[in-house]
């Protein structure tokens, strides 16, 4: 069977995105709209220059509670309405990078572990000993080191560039599953209601059944 | 004035009879624990599925090219389209395991045996529409796991004798799974529901033939059984407010669950995931799929792993009625085939080792085994118990069923 689903790879070109064994800390990330927004500015600053938003608008950052001014500012000459994508062609992209940089709107949605393998790849940047820039959560990865945390060798600077990791993981979380604070929200209302109910049912059946004799 | 309405309408559509046939006069076994309620609960997830699928059809888009966005496009910008997604995906795991609960409660109290054997066949039928109809739907969100979920297991018909190869294009529309496919996966996915819908028609008609077996295994007298409503009209609503609680806690805390990281990131025929996993309501078959070392035995193997439970009613050779509740052997096979399941599953979902294919062998093998070995032990059983000597209790239940026998013949 192993040989049967090889084969089907066997098809393609195989090349995997692939992510080493590391054990991630659990990382509980911060989901205010402070965080967020921080996030942004960081974002904006870091990695909008060659990665897209192309699911989030900018509208949708107002209806989050982020101020219309603020929201100026990053978005330059593009309307309320237009895609939070990036300035870089694919073909530049190639050339610089040698990858397309992938669009990160569902990128924590999109890797097992979510906030927690983000923050630590973003944190996992770190000198070998040749001198050379590596990531131990992706060792394969293509991608810069953005945050220049790997050459940050005192703990102020380290600490730093770590909140801003965590900011830009408060974003993208966010963007990723943009609705969740509202269905949580509402999650408490309806689990609060049908328990009621199911109480209600519950007397109705005891009721119902006190009239059947034994 | 209504009086005259339903005697209009009586006139020319039976329905007071109608009403009085199937629900405030159709009798039920006063017996029944909430181990019946899944029943109702199965036709209730299907009302849901048909439900949420309706209006997530109105948004999506069965185009490649935009089959991924138009799922983003629901979650992020239809009012509660997400609340609509996931609904429909915790609807279909939710889907599984109630029918699963509802497999394993006619299996253990044997419910399959005469007269009802039509029941567990149509049953079978629903089933088997119930896994194409998921699967089917698993490729809408044109996610990397949809598409390669559906390309492995489209290739398993290469399997076919003769014709796979035409028999994989045909099912695909194209050489590979690309937007043909995902064009008529569609098409199927919405069409798939109204044959389910049908086939529930036959399988309740089959019931209320028959009438609903209980925890005794007998049919009870007619003093022992009370109209379907208003009492399990009542027990399977309140029932049906805990599946709720359970349903609602899912979608509204825990929507990742049922969905595979990997499926967020859009199809590309040009990287495969490093680890290709079905749903987890197919982890036990694709198990077994993965057991046997041969492409075509493994498929083989796979789809009898999920017929076999139609013979059942053929390998069961006790006379004894309540299956596991009066049968010590068969129940602990019942709780060991289930722990065997589990043990299938969990081997389903690992990557495949030396060592984890052995023991998917060792567990394909007593999955198998537990069929096959079934009309030997039951007949073996059945003969131990009454050598024993049963209590009164079971035998005036066997003497009844006998004489149920007698009569209906």
């Amino acid at each position: 069977m192993n040989k049967f689903i090889a084969s089907v790879m066997l098809y393609c070109t195989v090349f995997t995105v692939s992510a080493s064994e590391v054990k991630l800390e659990k990382f509980q990330v911060d989901t205010s709209v402070l965080a967020v927004e921080r996030g942004v500015d960081t974002f904006m600053e870091v990695c909008h220059g060659c990665h897209s938003l192309k699911y989030v608008f900018y509208r949708d950052l107002a209806a989050l509670g982020i101020s219309r001014d603020r929201i100026a500012e990053w978005r330059g000459d593009s309307t309320l309405e237009a895609a939070m994508t990036s300035l870089i062609s694919d073909e530049t992209a190639i050339l610089s990078f040698g990858a397309v940089p992938p669009d990160l709107s569902m990128m924590v949605a999109a890797r097992v572990g979510g906030n927690s393998y983000l923050y630590a790849y973003l944190t996992g940047y770190y000198l070998t000993s040749d001198g050379e820039i590596s990531n131990h959560v992706f060792p394969l990865t293509k991608m810069p080191d953005a945050l220049d945390i790997s050459s940050a060798s005192d703990s102020a600077r380290r600490s730093e560039l770590q909140g801003k990791a965590h900011d830009i993981v408060s974003f993208l979380s966010w963007a990723a599953d943009p609705h969740k604070a509202e269905r949580e929200r509402m999650g408490y209302y309806v689990i609060g209601y049908l328990i009621l109910l199911s109480v209600l049912l519950y007397n109705v059946k005891l009721e119902v059944w006190s009239r059947l004799k034994t | 004035m209504t009086n005259k309405i339903i005697k209009w309408i009586d006139y020319r559509f039976p329905l007071s009879s109608l009403i009085k046939h199937e629900l405030t006069g159709y009798p039920v076994p006063r017996n029944l624990s909430y181990w019946w309620n899944f029943g109702f609960l199965a036709l209730f997830v299907l009302i849901l599925q048909v439900a949420t699928g309706l209006f997530l059809a109105m948004h999506y888009k069965p185009d490649a090219a935009i089959a991924f966005d138009s799922i983003q496009h629901i979650m992020r910008e239809v009012n509660y389209g997400w609340l609509l997604r996931y609904m429909h995906s915790t609807g279909a795991s939710a889907f599984f395991l109630v029918i699963y609960i509802h497999m394993a409660r006619t299996l253990y109290y044997g419910s399959y045996r005469a007269p009802r054997e039509l029941m567990w066949w149509t049953g079978q039928g629903l089933l088997l529409l119930l896994m194409a109809t998921a699967f089917m739907g698993y490729l809408l969100p044109w996610g990397q796991m949809s598409f390669w979920g559906a390309t492995v297991i489209t290739n398993l018909f290469r399997a076919t004798p003769f014709i796979g190869d035409e028999v994989v294009v045909w099912l695909r529309g194209d050489y590979a799974v690309g937007d043909d496919t995902l064009t008529r996966f569609f098409a199927l996915h919405y069409l798939f529901p109204f044959l389910i819908i049908g086939a529930v028609v036959v399988h309740l008609v089959a019931l209320h033939t028959v009438k609903s077996s209980n925890p005794s295994g007998i049919d009870l007298a007619d003093k022992d059984n009370i109209p379907f409503h208003p009492y399990y009209t009542s027990k399977d609503f309140f029932g049906m407010g805990i599946f709720l609680i359970a349903y609602f806690i899912v979608v509204f805390f825990f929507p990742h669950s049922v969905l595979e990281p990997a499926n967020n990131i859009p199809a590309n025929p040009m990287i495969t995931p490093d680890h290709i996993v079905p749903e987890w309501y197919f982890l036990p078959f694709y198990a077994i799929l993965r057991s046997v070392p041969n492409a075509v035995g493994g498929v083989v193997a796979m789809g009898l792993s999920v017929i076999i439970f139609a013979f059942m009613p053929f390998l069961d050779r006790s006379r004894i009625p309540g299956g596991g509740r009066y049968r010590p052997v068969y129940r602990i096979m019942f709780f060991i085939f289930m722990l065997d399941i589990l043990l299938l599953g969990y081997i389903g979902y690992v990557p495949a080792t030396d060592q984890t294919i052995t023991i998917g062998q060792v567990a394909t093998l007593y999955y198998f085994l537990s069929f096959l070995l079934l009309p030997f032990i039951s007949k073996a059983e059945d003969m131990w118990l009454f050598r024993r000597g049963l209590p009164s209790n079971i035998l005036a239940l066997i003497a009844s069923e006998e004489e149920e026998k007698r009569i209906r013949r």
